[in-house]
């Protein structure tokens, strides 16, 4: 049963010099009830609890806790007025035990008292306890594993019996069991009486486990209410499927009997402790289009980088028969094996054909200039765009330009790393017009990483689906449409 | 006439000090050092310059050659003896690199301070000019020398600019101090760029400390302060921005310059560095910084 | 406390200060003067540490506040007279507002732009005394009338003396609980703040601890010697040994840096003969130092809890 309100926001706004992050929001927090607040990256969400939190000033709109308003208190008033932050990722102090960390969450903020209570150890035990660390309390963080840092920080985070408690993105790189494991913890807090927010990207995961949804995207609210409701939702379905989901007709698919120019075998990437790669395997053949299919945070650009040699990896990856692992990241963009990141990483003060000069240096003079006209009247607005420097372009410009200086490589394999995020729909189709043409004039091949999938599927001869750092589905698009359409969300 | 006068030796040394301070913003911005060590490498050029004219009898132009080679040599002997060991250690924390790398060439410029005032000498040295005689400009007297020294600063400062603006390499340069990991992705290994800038950056300093050596004087001991006059440029010019180095050189050289004729000579360092903490405090990312 | 009692560590330490008690009955005046010198740096260094390895702020330019303090005492007992212990608290204040000048561009700074600043103070001061010669006796320095003693055994009891209480007060404040807030502010400062800590009081106060041990040893140490001078407590090479020994004897330990202080200024002097090469040689360890062993010392032993 949910009680009276313990935090509320009420037309929330974040601007970041031009960019508006957050957008009227206005929502509440009760006690006794867990508030999922979902959305696609870049949708606001985190920005929204760091203002509750108080990390980061806010805009406009008012923040107000119990019957006080702190919309400009610092964050650590906010701390000590009752609202506890679990964060995405761990930050513990390594050079002191878990004990200790635990008790630091419960020391007054004091210049002076030097000596910390006598109660102090004996909570700070009890609430290890808790969480389920009794066993390491004596032991250093480095020392721990992954999900027993993430019982730390919500230790540290209900040390003080907050009213409030965020929790960001709770079960990012935890096993299955884990999962369950700390969904019970969560509503452990929520029976205590506490109101919960807990922000992820993803309705289905947290379904089970939330009371009800708020969802957003580019930093407004689009629907809300209970789980179900969310997900069936028209606006929340085309933001994260990008629309229906069809299946076009598709070309005949290339021969199947050559061996696969790309070759991914079991690899797996640990950031830390955090396991972003589970043994994932695949391969795409020559002159294929393959769409790796998952929402953020599933590994798709870790295993990019892993294919590029940014991460080290364990497993391993072949590249037109030869093993990657030899060569250096520039070695294998050399090799053939070229990657347009999520990031497009554009040289934002050069000019565009400057940025795209620098794309063709390896290739010859004369097979540069074939090379910049070809790509310039597949992206006719790169051609009048040329002189100006790269960052005065608006964001679906930077993603062709970002395409065509990868294409100034000559590849043999050109991977797209979510090339759809944050641009309109309009553009959108350029983009597909753009990959159409693409794929009729040049036997390239390409891997396509998308949560957006309305944009990953016609195009695709295979589609992969990853999920939680592990390749779950595999198979072609009008199979895609009949098994997983549906439950995808 | 004193303006005048103040007007040419203030361009000469700001010219000396834009070489020096656009080298050390160079390798800043492109190889993410602060070399402490700058004034080291300066005065090993300067003195093993003015040996190579002097006691080596090689005169005057050839010195200046071999004074630059061997800025050039102590360059790629920080990069890899002091600096690249620090960058890939594993036993130091990511975030304290930084602080461990200040340090290191810190340790390492007071090596070579030390290391030349006991192998060679502590006495400024100073190589012979390389052109003798004065002229007059405006009726002002002006060693030759002085205008020498000018013309080749701005020539190797045209050189730079030609290099990073019109040349493939330069170009890869400027890209990665803007975003390295986009030029790995573009196919290139950033080993061999750092290679490359900290071979410029050698040029530079060298080419600098055998000039200053000409013009002013160089002795083990001011390799402090020369990197200590280096960083000042740099900050106020804004780390990385070598355009910012350049203009913030003048500013202090002729600050300098017309502090030690119209007020004091020992009060010469003063206003830069007062002109350096205001910025600190109220433009931190200094005149062109990008920060 | 019961730990602390029953850890070995705290009698090998008590058994190491009393040993050095006694050195004075055996060692010649000229050792005992080159320890007591090594003592108040070992001061220098502790400080140093408590700054940057609680607070995580690099102050490259330590002599500024050892500077400020040293000169202040010497400047008021030359021209007032006034006992040594008075102008010795007048070097403390004169050091805390220092560090808290020092503090201001700390709050708004970061990366290699902080330790610039403390850089350009110390070269700021450098010329300040310079310039004002007339009262700081510019570079060659200046001599004070009153000196703690001229007896070589008593002005080592008074520097082992001032180092075992600096050690024992920084330490403790190290391990006490506003130590683990320090070290948390400095380590990630928005998380401290979730916790509910307001860091800006807290790396403003290190700030001040840190000026206040610097300035009251800076002076201590100018009425042990009789004179001042940019050279042996201004210059920037003073400042780097004060780092070395911080970084030499492991850095986060506190006690690590007074061991490394004695440590470096006895190598030092071991290697004198070698003459002007033994800074030489001595930094060349240092950086051997860093690169290999970048935990320093005691570092090295204290940490082995944290690693698998």
């Amino acid at each position: 049963m949910s009680g009276p309100v313990r935090l509320s926001v009420e037309n929330l706004t974040k601007r970041y010099g031009g960019l508006i992050a957050v957008k009227n929001v206005s929502l509440e927090l009760r006690a006794g009830e867990i508030l999922g607040l979902i959305g696609p990256n870049g949708s606001g969400k985190s920005t929204v609890m760091k203002l509750m939190m108080g990390i980061e000033p806010v805009s406009g709109g008012t923040i107000r806790l119990g019957d006080a308003d702190v919309t400009q208190w610092p964050s650590h008033r906010v701390a000590r007025a009752g609202v506890g932050i679990v964060f995405q990722h761990s930050r513990p102090l390594h050079r002191q035990t878990v004990l200790e960390n635990i008790k630091l969450a419960l020391l007054p903020d004091s210049l002076i008292r030097l000596f910390a209570d006598r109660d102090v150890d004996a909570r700070a035990r009890a609430i290890a306890d808790r969480v389920g660390l009794s066993a390491v309390v004596n032991r250093h963080p480095s020392t721990l594993p992954f999900a027993d840092l993430r019982r730390m920080e919500m230790a540290k985070a209900i040390a003080r019996d907050p009213q409030v408690v965020l929790v960001d993105e709770p079960f990012a790189g935890l096993t299955l069991s884990e999962v369950a494991a700390f969904s019970d913890l969560i509503r452990g807090f929520r029976d205590e009486g506490r109101a919960v927010l807990l922000v992820d990207h993803n309705v289905k995961s947290v379904a089970a486990l939330v009371d009800r949804v708020f969802a957003m995207y580019l930093g407004e609210r689009i629907a809300e209410g209970t789980a179900d409701e969310v997900m069936q939702d028209a606006t929340v379905r085309r933001v994260y499927l990008g629309g229906e989901i069809a299946a076009s007709h598709k070309r005949a698919q290339a021969a199947t009997d050559k061996p696969p120019l790309l070759k991914v075998e079991d690899v797996s990437v640990f950031y830390g402790k955090a396991q972003a790669l589970d043994k994932v395997s695949l391969n795409v053949g020559q002159g294929e289009f393959v769409s790796i299919v998952g929402l953020n945070g599933a590994g798709k650009t870790t295993l990019f980088n892993a294919m590029s040699g940014l991460v080290p990896y364990s497993g391993k990856i072949e590249f037109g028969g030869q093993d990657l692992s030899r060569l250096t990241a520039g070695g294998i963009a050399r090799h053939g094996l070229v990657q347009c990141p999520e990031g497009r990483e554009l040289f934002g003060d050069l000019s565009v054909e400057e940025n795209l000069d620098l794309g063709g240096q390896h290739l010859t003079a004369a097979r540069r200039r074939e090379q910049l006209s070809w790509l310039l009247e597949m992206f006719p607005i790169l051609r009048e765009r040329r002189a100006q420097a790269a960052r005065t372009l608006s964001g679906g410009e930077q993603q062709m330009l970002a395409i065509a200086r990868a294409l100034m490589m000559d590849p043999k394999l050109l991977i797209l790393d979510e090339p759809t995020l944050g641009l309109a729909p309009v553009i959108l189709e350029q983009l597909g017009r753009a990959l159409e043409k693409l794929r009729e004039t040049s036997p390239i091949t390409v891997v396509l990483g998308e949560q957006n999938v309305t944009f990953a599927l016609p195009h695709a001869d295979r589609v992969y689906v990853l999920e939680h750092a592990r390749i779950v589905w595999e198979g072609d698009p009008p199979r895609f449409a009949k098994e997983m359409g549906s439950g995808y969300l | 006439m004193v303006y005048l006068q103040i007007l040419i030796d203030g361009f000469a040394i700001s010219s000396l000090y834009a070489l020096g301070a656009m080298g050390f913003t160079l390798i800043f911005g492109v190889s993410g050092v602060l070399n402490l060590s700058h004034g080291g490498i300066m005065a090993i050029a300067a003195v093993i310059g003015w040996l190579a004219a002097g006691d080596l009898g090689l005169g005057v132009y050839l010195g200046t050659l071999v004074g630059v080679i061997a800025g050039l040599i102590a360059s790629y002997v920080t990069y890899f003896v002091v600096i690249l060991p620090i960058q890939r250690s594993k036993a130091i924390p990511r975030d304290e690199t930084e602080i461990f790398i200040l340090t290191g060439t810190l340790l390492w410029g007071i090596m070579i301070q030390v290391g030349l005032a006991y192998l060679f000498t502590d006495n400024p040295v100073t190589m012979r000019p390389l052109l003798d005689g004065v002229t007059f400009i405006a009726g002002v007297r002006t060693p030759k020398n002085e205008i020498m020294i000018a013309v080749i600063c701005w020539i190797v400062i045209g050189l730079l600019w030609l290099l990073v603006n019109k040349t493939p390499a330069g170009k890869r340069l400027l890209a990665a101090s803007i975003n390295p990991r986009g030029l790995t992705l573009l196919g290139f290994d950033l080993s061999r760029i750092y290679f490359f800038v900290w071979g410029i950056y050698g040029v530079l300093a060298g080419v600098a400390g055998v000039l200053l050596a000409s013009f002013l004087g160089v002795s083990s001991a001011s390799a402090g302060q020369l990197t200590a006059s280096a960083f000042s440029i740099v900050v106020l010019g804004g780390l990385g921005s070598v355009s910012g180095s350049l203009v913030a050189a003048y500013v202090v050289g002729y600050l300098e310059t017309i502090t030690a004729y119209l007020i004091a000579p020992t009060l010469r360092p003063i206003p830069a560095l007062l002109l350096l903490v205001l910025v600190i405090y109220v433009r931190p990312q200094g005149i062109l910084g990008r920060r | 406390m019961k730990n602390l009692l029953r850890s070995p560590a705290l009698y090998i330490a008590i058994a190491v200060v009393v040993v050095a008690a006694l050195l004075p009955l055996w060692l010649d005046g000229y050792i005992l003067g080159i320890l007591t010198v090594a003592y108040y740096f070992g001061v220098f260094s502790m400080a140093w540490d408590l700054l940057f390895g609680f607070a995580g702020e690099v102050n490259f330019g330590p002599t500024f506040l050892i500077g400020l303090g040293a000169y202040t005492a010497a400047i008021l007992d030359n021209q007032f007279g006034p006992p040594i212990f008075v102008c010795v608290l007048a070097g403390a204040a004169v050091a805390v507002l220092g560090g808290l000048l020092l503090a201001v561009p700390a709050l708004r700074l970061s990366g290699p732009y902080f330790g610039l600043v403390t850089l350009v103070a110390v070269l700021l001061l450098q010329n300040a005394i310079v310039i004002f010669a007339h009262w700081t006796g510019g570079e060659i320095g200046m001599t004070v009338p009153d000196v703690l003693s001229i007896d070589a055994g008593v002005n080592y009891w008074y520097a082992l003396g001032f180092l075992v209480l600096c050690a024992v007060l920084l330490f403790g404040l190290s391990r006490s609980a506003v130590g683990l807030i320090l070290q948390a502010s400095g380590q990630d400062r928005i998380e401290a703040q979730a916790l509910g800590f307001n860091v800006t009081k807290h790396k403003i106060a290190a700030f001040c601890i840190s000026a206040l041990f610097s300035g009251v040893a800076g002076a201590m140490l100018i009425f042990y010697m009789g004179t001042a001078s940019v050279g042996t407590v201004i210059d920037i090479s003073v400042g780097v040994q004060v780092i070395i020994a911080a970084v030499l004897g492991g850095r986060r330990t506190i006690l690590g840096a007074a061991l490394g202080s004695i440590f470096l200024i006895l190598a030092t002097e071991f290697l004198r003969p070698l003459g002007q090469l033994n800074t030489f040689v001595v930094s060349a360890v240092a950086l051997a130092v860093i690169l290999f062993f970048p935990d320093g010392l005691l570092g090295y032993v204290l940490r082995a809890g944290e690693r698998e």
